[in-house]
């Protein structure tokens, strides 16, 4: 092992490679978005040369680290772009569910006049909130749009919400929490170096990972059915955004999950050195963190 | 309103305990590793309770939960 104040690295294509990949795949998707037939093409061709990067540089960095060529410092490194990774993520669901608290707590109470303004003291003769839209209603959810527009198409009876709390979101949450307890069970196996054992609680993670996957389509396709779009209000569009972009980071983190599984089968990793196993277990934990907001933010209180 | 007090005090302490594990990631040798695990269990225990609390607070019609369908 190095022992050096510094690490120097060696020159590497592959940032280069990347860049053309994530070029190609914005190009052609803005031009697939403007009708060209090439456009879905250029993309595939970009999101490919993005996925060969990504296995390409990843391998090498995972490689150099197996053969002992990182010291301490690089260790550090390491552990620093994860924690700010990390913080651009928490950010990142602040900025969400900042959105639906200022809906939720602020603007439309407003606009049904809470804190004296312009729509507060409505009598039939002057009630402002016509001119948002005739028979608007200040109230949660916030589903409707003006019928004019007829944006969501379906129009709800304020305050009516078609997915079933009880339900689909109860169980999701329950596999959630489920998983985050398998991989502290895996973490716990880890730092004993108990290889089966941890590949078995690795693979529960995934399973149940995926089974929150299945179940979170299905809701949605419940939640559309039913007249709830992207478009249906403020509700609509906080609610697609935040559950959307979570089940991202979950298909992200199962992604990630089942590299490292891979990883453990190869034989990296011990006790003690397992900063790889770490920061996916943190990020797991994190996405798990997010839905139990969402679940009570969203569905529950 | 007091329950809601609680739930959002719970789930505070749960971005505490997150970020205390993810302190001890930052450093990294044994400390950081004990303390990073410590964190994430007492995360999990904390959010299934909170999980438990909030069914039990369901059943017996503390909250009502945002429009649900019986």
């Amino acid at each position: 092992m190095n022992n050096k104040n510094y690490y120097v690295p060696h020159g590497t294509y592959w940032p280069i490679i990347g860049s053309v990949g994530l070029t190609l795949l914005f190009i052609g998707f803005a031009n697939q978005m403007h009708g060209a037939e090439w456009g879905v093409s250029v993309m595939l061709l970009g999101a490919s040369i993005v996925v060969f990067m990504l296995f390409g540089w990843f391998g090498k960095v995972i490689n150099e680290s197996v053969n002992g060529l990182y010291n301490k410092k690089v260790d550090k490194t390491f552990r620093w772009g994860m924690g700010w990774f990390i913080f651009s993520e928490v950010m990142f669901f602040a900025a969400f569910f900042g959105a639906l608290f200022y809906a939720r707590v602020l603007s439309v109470p407003w606009l049904g006049g809470a804190d004296n303004n312009m729509f507060s003291g409505a009598t039939d003769a002057l009630d402002m909130t016509k001119y948002i839209w005739e028979g608007f209603q200040s109230a949660w959810p916030l589903i409707n749009t003006p019928a004019e527009v007829g944006q969501s198409g379906v129009k709800f009876a304020t305050g009516f919400y078609p997915v079933n709390t009880w339900g689909l979101p109860l169980i999701n949450t329950a596999l959630l929490l489920t998983s985050s307890v398998t991989i502290t069970f895996a973490h716990h196996a880890i730092r004993e170096d108990k290889r089966n054992i941890l590949i078995f609680w690795m693979i529960l993670t995934i399973a149940l990972g995926v089974a929150f996957l299945g179940f979170q389509i299905a809701e949605y396709g419940h939640a559309y059915h039913e007249g709830l779009k992207l478009t249906s209000g403020i509700y609509g569009s906080i609610f697609y955004l935040l559950t959307g972009f979570h089940g991202f980071h979950v298909t992200l983190g199962t992604i990630m999950i089942v590299v490292i599984l891979y990883r453990i089968q190869k034989g990296h990793f011990t006790s003690d050195k397992h900063f790889a196993f770490e920061a996916v277990a943190w990020y797991w934990h994190f996405v798990d963190v997010v839905w139990l907001g969402l679940f009570i933010f969203v569905y529950w209180i | 309103m007091l329950i809601n007090y609680i739930v959002i005090a719970t789930i505070i302490v749960i971005f505490i305990t997150l970020g205390s594990a993810f302190v001890g990631m930052l450093k990294g040798d044994k400390k950081g590793s004990d303390k990073f695990f410590k964190s994430l269990k007492l995360r999990i225990i904390l959010s299934i309770l909170l999980f438990i609390f909030l069914i039990f607070a369901g059943i017996l019609g503390w909250v009502e939960p945002n429009g649900a369908i019986f």
